[in-house]
């Protein structure tokens, strides 16, 4: 199963963290070790990560040791990083990032940092069209934009428009002259994942 | 959400445009203490609570620790405005853990929202349930959950949800959920045309299967079926295809799950696997440029060349596995090269000869230099799989050429199997010592006590090492720099084995003392207290040292270490008494060997693969370690004998009985209606035993009797029939084998749905039956459907096999019944004449070859006897009824060869006697063997019985 999708920066801040174990340790010193082991990986080496060093981490008891793997992939200025044990298929968990990836793109148009910081509770939203508990629900990026539509449209009518309106105001500031250090200049870049770019260089 | 939470909008805003963390943190401590201040006023509205529970979680995404908001969390949960229950909800699952004690706040919320109709409700309540399920929801949720996933009337999305819901809830607590009793409900919606279903019931049946194995075997039959429709027939929606591969997650589940049951023996389903697994590897011949579309491809062969490794490591598709393997062992591509390597070593450590891998030996041994660590550590596993006797001291030694570079995360992994394969393929001693010396010196701070230990023990238990071990020992301490743990082992082997080679020039006595007192200035108190233990055994055996040693023991009186001290002072006092005391010698007489036991260092590996969730259906190791791994997993699968395990005494009670109404004296066998002897057992047994075992609870009703023992000896009729459904049967047999082809039809206006027929064969080793092909899963409104099994008789057998027919029509439904495969229709007719017939009647003789009993018949409305009846029930039974050969033209004698394919054919003789008024037919059935004669004398007995049901 799954036990944890986490979606951090280039510079380790976190934009998601969803464990579907309850980790030992804090999440903050979670993403911050992952981070540190994967930002290290050049982009030729392979998408997975064993992770003995974080099994302290993760898992309940020590001695009950299930392997984890860590299976990531970077999109621009982000990681998507799913921690998994044995039963998955590493190559389907890869799969499913580009589902996710691509489902989020489908939402939110082009979808870049900003949307996953602005719009957390939708994020989750997809996310739990995606995942439940642990495992996948869905794969289809049809269905998960439906599935996300139909509770939008319950919710209020113009969502798509909201969402430009409130991407607009927030822009200014986000982008201001002012914002200086890491944690600012990353987000300026969009990540322009548009599912056609994904299989160049991208998609690594 | 932003637009109607401008609030929200300007506090992210405002966090965002904090340009160091200190203003970061002092915004949000201002807006923490403004929400706790505003949730303390209370009269908040919807929107407000809405608001301040948002920012809330921001904040803890944020990574801040937050500690308001829960109870407004709640409260949003039973609002009924969507946005603010949504919040409600993301809070809950966010901030709150399972054991948290809000949950219990929001139990009835979420039963009220389960059991609304409003499909989108539904949905966050299954959400949150499968995210923070505690065991209190568990117990009250449980058939909820069940019921939004199997009622007709759920949406699809709804009972995705309510899939995964209860995979959760049984994961967290499996003794909520009756897992066997659901079974069939369950593994029938497999077959639902929503493929997006199909994904999460196969994650739910897996979990499930995992444990209850018999009970959800009907599974098999399902993936396999799934696949070749995907796979071969590539019907499946245009939506779920992922870059044109059909839904690569459902694939890999499917094959997955075949991995957790042993390798089917049905000939129908062998050949479909086989077929589907030899498309998905000719699908990857040609690979694509699209990256996605590889991918998708890689996911499902790899899973497909682990299934098939499984089913046979012999079989052809192996070898073209074997062959794709090689080449992506060397592939450009990182991924590939990982996971080509992962499976290889799965087949290593199920495959019977390693020939195979052993050619792509050099590829894998520069695979430990590859640069990606993660294909390191694959490389690693490869090679400790393929280890074996002809190739274990090249590989043994690659590997400790490579201890010595490898990255220190791997290395402890690495100590311990070179040290397991040292031990285990060590063609001569002298090998093994000096590897695992090696070894020590190498890696002494990743070398666990076990490995050191386990030298001892070895060289202790094995006479001829000794001397040699001591030599090199000695070799190795004389470095100038050697690990602690090699200073423990020769402390203790020169120790016991020191005096061996005392004589040999290099090795005396006052050397080998110099040598270990140097190192023990650098030794932990442990390992100096195992040097002075050393010193009295050389006390004893080298008294020419004697003088140097008690000064070590005197100095070492004085130590601060406690058992130092106390180890000194009493040594000091044994080595100075007087020289006649032949204390010191008892004490230090030589260690016997040591009882053998297990390696600790397997139980150390093995325990880092101890399982929690999903299993693994490998491990990593030789193919012995796979098979003792296997057979412990099998032991605790309960078997068939175990349900039957009350059969024999059942037929005797119901003998009894019949014999004290009747007063007639009949002979041991057992007679009447419970003939086949497994009747009682499975109508009576509890019916989560039974489902536990996966065995359907036979339907029962006079009908089923009826149509059962008219079966019994003609070829054609009806088996069953309801409102709904009709089973008819045709039959034909041809010596030990048989065809019967079962004529299914849906007699209502709507579709079968989720149509599943199994066989269940008692004794597999006496009859096969199998389906020709897998039926259909669905059956059209008023059309019918057949199927054709082939069977074959080897030995003589009682229990006919059973069909069991599932459906979905409304609810779900299940027909268990026995079909009229019995040792009769296996006989051929065989003509002879008077005199033949009484030499062989003779011959055979009495019992016990001799089965014979009375039984009531029912005249006919004339007042006869029915020999017509009679007539045809024998004839039926293909035995040739003789004319002429009994004066009484009444009497029918009748006799016949029963084929069977392992125990050859076995003549059967029968003389059929009825009385008119006593209503009485006595029936006597002699063979050369006597089970059958009884069996025979049964099956002819029923249907003219006047009991039987007619």
């Amino acid at each position: 199963m799954i036990n944890a999708v986490l979606i951090f920066n280039t510079s380790g801040v976190p934009r998601l963290t969803k464990f579907y174990t309850p980790p030992q340790q804090s999440a903050q010193t979670l993403v911050q070790k992952i981070f540190s082991l994967i930002s290290t990986r050049q982009a030729s080496l392979c998408n997975f990560l064993d992770a003995p060093e974080l099994e302290s981490f993760l898992n309940q008891s020590s001695d009950d040791g299930e392997k984890l793997r860590v299976v990531y992939r970077n999109y621009a200025t982000l990681y998507f990083v799913f921690v998994v044990d044995s039963a998955e298929s590493e190559l389907g968990i890869l799969d499913l990032i580009q589902v996710l990836v691509e489902s989020l793109d489908r939402a939110f148009e082009n979808v870049c940092e900003l949307d996953l910081v602005f719009h957390f509770d939708e994020v989750h939203h997809i996310l739990s069209e995606i995942i439940q508990g642990g495992l996948v629900l869905e794969t289809n990026v049809e269905e998960i934009d439906n599935a996300g539509e139909c509770s939008e449209s319950s919710r209020f009518a113009d969502a798509a428009k909201a969402r430009k309106d409130s991407y607009a105001s927030s822009n200014p500031l986000s982008l201001g002259a002012g914002v200086v250090g890491s944690r600012g200049t990353s987000i300026q870049t969009p990540l322009g994942w548009l599912t056609g770019k994904l299989t160049g260089v991208g998609a690594r | 959400m932003a637009t109607s939470m401008r609030g929200l909008t300007q506090f992210i805003a405002d966090i965002r445009g904090a340009r160091v963390r200190e203003l970061e943190e002092k915004r949000i401590n201002k807006e923490m203490a403004n929400i706790r201040k505003r949730f303390k006023d209370g009269n908040l509205d919807g929107y407000q609570k809405k608001k301040y529970v948002a920012k809330v979680i921001f904040t803890y995404i944020l990574g801040y620790k937050v500690d308001v908001g829960h109870m407004e969390a709640v409260n949003l949960i039973s609002s009924q405005k969507y946005s603010e229950k949504q919040i409600g909800y993301l809070a809950v699952t966010l901030l709150m853990h399972e054991n948290s004690d809000f949950l219990r706040l929001v139990v009835n919320s979420i039963r009220k929202d389960l059991n609304e109709n409003n499909e989108i409700y539904n949905c966050l309540a299954l959400h949150a349930i499968a995210n923070v399920g505690s065991q209190e929801m568990a117990e009250a949720l449980a058939e909820d959950v069940h019921r939004l996933l199997i009622s007709p009337t759920s949406q699809s999305f709804v009972r995705k949800k309510a899939a995964l819901t209860l995979l959760r809830l049984y994961r967290k607590y499996p003794e909520v959920i009756p897992a066997a009793e659901w079974a069939l409900r369950i593994v029938s919606i497999m077959d639902d045309m929503d493929l997006g279903v199909v994904i999460c019931v196969t994650s739910l049946v897996m979990a499930l299967a995992q444990d209850h194995l018999d009970a959800y075997a009907v599974c098999y039959q399902k993936a396999v079926d799934r696949l070749q429709r995907l796979v071969v027939e590539h019907e499946y929606s245009a939506t779920y295809a992922y870059y044109k591969v059909p839904s690569p997650w459902l694939q890999v589940k499917l094959l997955r799950l075949l991995q957790y049951y042993p390798p089917t023996e049905d000939p129908t389903l062998k050949n479909v696997l086989y077929e589907v697994l030899k498309t998905v590897m000719n699908n990857c011949a040609e690979p694509s440029r699209n990256v996605q579309h590889n991918n998708a491809q890689h996911a499902i062969l790899f899973e497909a060349i682990g299934l098939a490794i499984h089913l046979d490591t012999n079989s052809p598709l192996v070898n073209t596995a074997t062959v794709l393997l090689a080449r992506f062992i060397s592939s450009k591509e990182t991924n590939v090269r990982y996971l080509g390597l992962d499976t290889m070593a799965h087949l290593a450590a199920r495959a019977d000869h390693l020939d195979a891998i052993k050619r792509h030996q050099g590829t894998i041994i520069l695979s430990l230099r590859d640069k990606d660590i993660s294909v390191r550590r694959r490389a690693l596993d490869l090679l400790y799989s393929m280890c074996d006797v002809d190739n274990s001291e090249l590989v043994v030694g690659e590997l400790l050429r490579y201890l010595k570079v490898a990255d220190y995360g791997l290395r402890e992994e690495m100590v311990l199997k070179i040290a397991i394969l040292t031990e285990k393929y060590a063609g001569t001693y002298k090998w093994y010592v000096d590897t695992i010396l090696e070894l020590l010196s190498a890696a002494g701070d990743h070398v666990g006590d076990e490995v050191w230990y386990r030298v001892v023990q070895i060289v202790t238990n094995t006479e001829d090492l000794q001397p040699y071990a001591a030599r090199v020992v000695f070799e190795y301490l004389k470095s100038p720099s050697s690990h602690e743990s090699l200073v423990k082992v020769g402390g203790y082997i020169l120790g016991e084995y020191g005096h061996l080679i005392a004589n040999d020039p290099g090795y005396s006595p006052i050397e080998q003392f110099q040598v270990l007192h140097s190192k023990s200035q650098f030794c932990m108190a442990p390992t100096r207290s195992l040097l002075l233990s050393t010193y009295i055994k050389w006390v004893n055996v080298f008294p020419e040292i004697k003088p140097q040693l008690v000064n070590v023991f005197e100095r070492y009186r004085h130590v601060l270490d406690v058992d130092l001290q106390q180890r000194a002072c009493e040594f000091y006092a044994l080595a100075t008494r007087a020289d006649d005391d032949e204390l010191l010698q008892n004490v230090c007489e030589e260690i016997p060997p040591f009882p053998p036991r297990e390696s600790a260092l397997l139980g150390r590996l093995n325990r880092k693969h101890s399982d929690t969730e999903d299993k693994r259906t490998w491990i990593h190791g030789g193919k012995e370690a796979n098979l003792e791994r296997s057979s412990t997993l099998r032991t605790r699968k309960p078997t068939l004998g175990d349900v039957n395990g009350t059969g024999p005494s059942k037929p005797e009670i119901s003998t009894d009985i019949t014999s004290s109404l009747m007063g007639l004296d009949l002979t041991s066998s057992p007679t009447g209606n419970n003939a086949p002897g497994m009747h009682t057992d499975f109508v009576s047994a509890p019916a989560s035993l039974l489902a536990e075992k996966g065995i359907p609870r036979l339907t029962m009703n006079t009908n089923v009797d009826r149509w059962f023992n008219k079966l019994i000896y003609t070829p054609d009729g009806v088996l069953y029939e309801d409102v709904q459904i009709q089973i008819g049967i045709k039959s034909r047999y041809h010596g030990h084998i048989g065809q019967l082809a079962v004529y299914i039809g849906n007699k209502i206006s709507a579709p079968l749905t989720s149509f599943t027929a199994t066989l269940l064969v008692e004794e597999t080793d006496a009859l096969s039956a199998s389906f020709a092909k897998i039926a259909p899963s669905m059956i059209a409104p008023r059309t019918q459907t057949q199927q054709v099994i082939h069977v074959e008789c080897k030995k003589p057998f009682s229990n006919p096999p059973i069909l069991s027919v599932s459906f979905l029509a409304g609810a779900h439904q299940t027909i268990a019944i026995r079909l009229p495969i019995v040792v009769t229709k296996f006989i051929e007719q065989v003509k002879l004449g008077q005199a033949e017939f009484f030499e062989r009647w003779k011959l055979i003789g009495g019992p016990p070859r001799e089965a014979q009993s009375i039984f009531p018949i029912a005249l006919n409305e004339a007042g006869h006897v029915d020999t017509t009846k009679q007539r045809q029930v024998v004839a039926g039974s293909a035995f040739s009824v003789l004319e002429g050969v009994d004066p009484n033209p009444t009497n029918i004698v009748a006799a016949g060869i029963l084929h069977m394919s392992e125990d050859g054919k076995v003549g059967c003789l029968m003389r059929l006697e009825p009385n008119r008024e006593a209503k009485l037919c006595r029936i006597t059935v002699r063979s050369t063997s006597e089970v059958i004669a009884a069996e025979v004398q049964k099956l002819i007995q029923k249907p003219l019985s006047a009991d039987a049901p007619s």
